[in-house]
């Protein structure tokens, strides 16, 4: 067996007999069956990283990461003229707030996460909420987080927006909802790498 | 590892040898992984069930009458493993055709599933890696036209305008790298705890 027709089984380029042939060689072959279950999880990894983005197969060299650095400046410094807007008392209804960090007030919590074939929605706990918004998230960027409700003729509307908000993991996202000035509906936060071209994730809930 | 052959294995866990039965999942788990994970479609939670129901059904088929040829051990839970993919799709299948309203009204249980889907993560941010790292952008398409576009590696040179050579170079490296990032990180080993090695 060789490389050759590993890449065959993983790209699914292979009969069905073949594929069982090989198949029976794996498991009778645990070393050669690690071999293919790295090149498994690299084809997993590249289809859930291009899922999020065609970016990162199509930037630009190194060369450019001066003019990342410079709109990384730019972002801070939107993220800090944000970051002290939101504390200036009754400017700003704290809806949707960011997560306090070792913060020992205990609140509800309710985690979100992009599942397929899952059929119910999440459903909102009543009070403050931290909500725990797992996905795949790049810990050198920070991410705006757009809090939409589902109208009843279709449309969408924005009921509080989160700018700068940095992940607290690369798979985890925190940030805290007041359910209490939600109506009943259906709504979603809107997940956007900042500074970049990424696509939002969309993350459902509903509120009763 | 020593590698115990199929007869011999068949033949221990038949006498009741408990130790047989520790080396035939130490053995075949990698290679069932594997082919129930090209069956699953990422659901891993699935996959780590099947692969359990697997080599129970084995194990206890060879503790009863054992197999009629004892050397094709591996064929036959290679086989075992493909039967209960499909009885399992075919479950599936049935129950999307009974949803109850009830049933969708019910929150789901995310804790599980986001575990499930967390090796996807860790494969994910080691290609985030992977990615960074390689300095043509040629590199990086070359990777996305073969695994996720399905095109032919003869199109993909004469697009690029590579040598096969150059091509199956810069995939090896790609998947050398790959491996290196998923070991650097500590996910190869916490694999191999999981598997119980």
């Amino acid at each position: 067996m060789n490389q050759q027709l590993i890449e065959q089984y993983v790209t699914g380029r292979m009969s069905e007999a073949e594929a069982a042939a090989f198949e029976d060689y794996c498991v009778a072959n645990p070393e050669f069956a690690r071999q293919v279950e790295f090149e498994q999880r690299l084809k997993a990894g590249l289809k859930m990283v291009a899922s999020g983005s065609t970016a990162e197969f199509v930037r630009s060299a190194p060369a450019d990461r001066w003019k990342i650095a410079v709109a990384a400046s730019v972002v801070l410094a939107v993220v800090a003229g944000a970051f002290f807007w939101q504390r200036l008392p009754g400017l700003q209804p704290q809806i949707l707030a960011a997560a306090p960090v070792n913060d020992q007030h205990e609140f509800a919590s309710m985690r979100l996460a992009l599942i397929r074939g899952v059929e119910s929605l999440p459903q909102l706990p009543e009070g403050q909420v931290r909500i725990e918004i797992v996905g795949l998230f790049d810990t050198g960027f920070h991410y705006s987080i757009a809090l939409d409700r589902l109208e009843k003729d279709k449309s969408i509307a924005t009921v509080a927006l989160l700018n700068g908000q940095h992940p607290t993991s690369p798979v985890t996202l925190e940030v805290l909802i007041d359910s209490t000035q939600l109506e009943p509906g259906s709504y979603f936060l809107r997940v956007r790498k900042q500074a970049s071209d990424e696509e939002a994730l969309d993350f459902s809930f509903v509120k009763t | 590892m020593d590698f115990v052959p199929g007869g011999e294995l068949s033949r221990r866990i038949r006498e009741g040898d408990v130790s047989a039965e520790s080396e035939l999942i130490r053995q075949f788990e990698p290679g069932l992984r594997v082919l129930l994970r090209r069956r699953t479609g990422g659901d891993h939670g699935l996959l780590q069930d099947l692969v359990q129901e697997t080599l129970l059904v084995v194990i206890q088929r060879l503790r009863g009458h054992g197999l009629e040829d004892p050397e094709k051990l591996a064929a036959f839970a290679a086989q075992t493993a493909r039967n209960l993919a499909i009885a399992s799709l075919r479950k599936t299948e049935r129950q999307r055709t009974d949803i109850d309203s009830a049933a969708t009204e019910r929150n789901p249980d995310t804790s599980r599933a986001v575990e499930a889907i967390a090796e996807d993560f860790e494969a994910a941010l080691a290609v985030r890696a992977l990615l960074r790292e390689l300095p043509q952008s040629r590199d990086r398409l070359m990777l996305k036209r073969f695994y996720l576009e399905d095109h032919d590696k003869d199109v993909i040179c004469q697009e690029m305008q590579l040598s096969e050579a150059a091509f199956n170079q810069a995939l090896s490296r790609a998947r050398r790298r790959f491996r290196q990032i998923l070991e650097e990180r500590g996910f190869a080993k916490r694999d191999l705890l999981n598997l119980g090695l």
